[in-house]
């Protein structure tokens, strides 16, 4: 009984993910041995998928992603300026710049 | 690595951290503003280390790898700048909040970004840890309470 109300603490954190590796393993395995634990854990997951709707899932329209991926775009450009390793590294460098200009 | 490898890698990632973005300042230019501000504060921060990185993009594992370790480290300067300006939002947005997450909105803007890792982008707890800079407890504790006043707000009931 112990070792059953053991395992039954570790639904939560089996599902969240907090669960060692270790532990997991073990947990699966009672698990397979415990067929009444799969109730248990298909409530969780469902109370998960519930949580999941209640989060919100923007999404960018073609237009503005474009946009955004523009600045980031520039941001790097400008912020991770590569130092050229020699003569032909340098001319790399220069073209690209030349063609981002 | 070269600045063309950090374009491939880090441009398909736009969508994912806008939505990030948006979780902490439901506003679209904000949203918008925050991740341009989070990519340049990682870039000002890890510029020499990104360019220092050898990198062999033919290495499929090695490129899944790297391109997840830029994502978490952008998202640590999101999440840093983000949670600041999410505690001062102005009346406007305060006002317009997405009406279907109402609840969502009204957690605290640190829980919103953990619970949004942990259910939305499916991180581990290890990764949420290295992403928002908090020891491993106070993670679980925001994972269990953002769930619990959620759940609590739709009358579901939960047991921790």
């Amino acid at each position: 009984m112990m070792e059953y109300n053991s395992y039954q603490k570790k639904i939560v954190p089996y599902l969240d993910g907090s669960l060692p590796k270790d532990e997991a393993s073990e947990f699966e395995a009672f698990v397979l041995t415990h067929p009444e634990f799969e109730t248990q854990i298909k409530n969780k997951q469902e109370e998960i998928l519930l949580l999941k709707n209640l989060i919100p899932v923007a999404h960018l329209s073609k237009q503005s992603a474009e946009s955004l991926k523009n600045e980031m775009h520039s941001s790097i450009f400008n912020l991770l300026k590569e130092e050229p390793k020699g003569l032909w590294d340098n001319v790399r460098i220069k073209w690209e710049e030349w063609i981002n200009r | 690595m070269k600045r063309k490898d950090f374009f491939q890698l880090v441009l398909p990632l736009t969508e994912k951290l806008y939505r990030f973005a948006y979780t902490l300042i439901p506003d679209d230019l904000q949203a918008d503003q925050l991740v341009i501000d989070g990519l340049n504060a990682y870039l000002l921060k890890e510029r020499k280390s990104i360019l220092r990185r050898e990198i062999d993009l033919a290495s499929k594992k090695e490129t899944q790898l790297l391109k997840r370790a830029l994502y978490k480290g952008i998202l640590r300067s999101v999440c840093d700048i983000g949670v600041r300006r999410a505690t001062q939002m102005n009346e406007h947005v305060k006002n317009n909040l997405p009406k279907d997450y109402t609840s969502f909105y009204a957690l605290d803007p640190k829980v919103r970004f953990v619970i949004s890792l942990r259910y939305e982008a499916q991180f581990s707890v290890e990764e949420i840890e290295e992403i928002v800079q908090m020891p491993r407890y106070e993670v679980i504790e925001k994972i269990h309470n953002g769930r619990f006043l959620l759940l609590n707000d739709l009358n579901k009931g939960v047991s921790l």
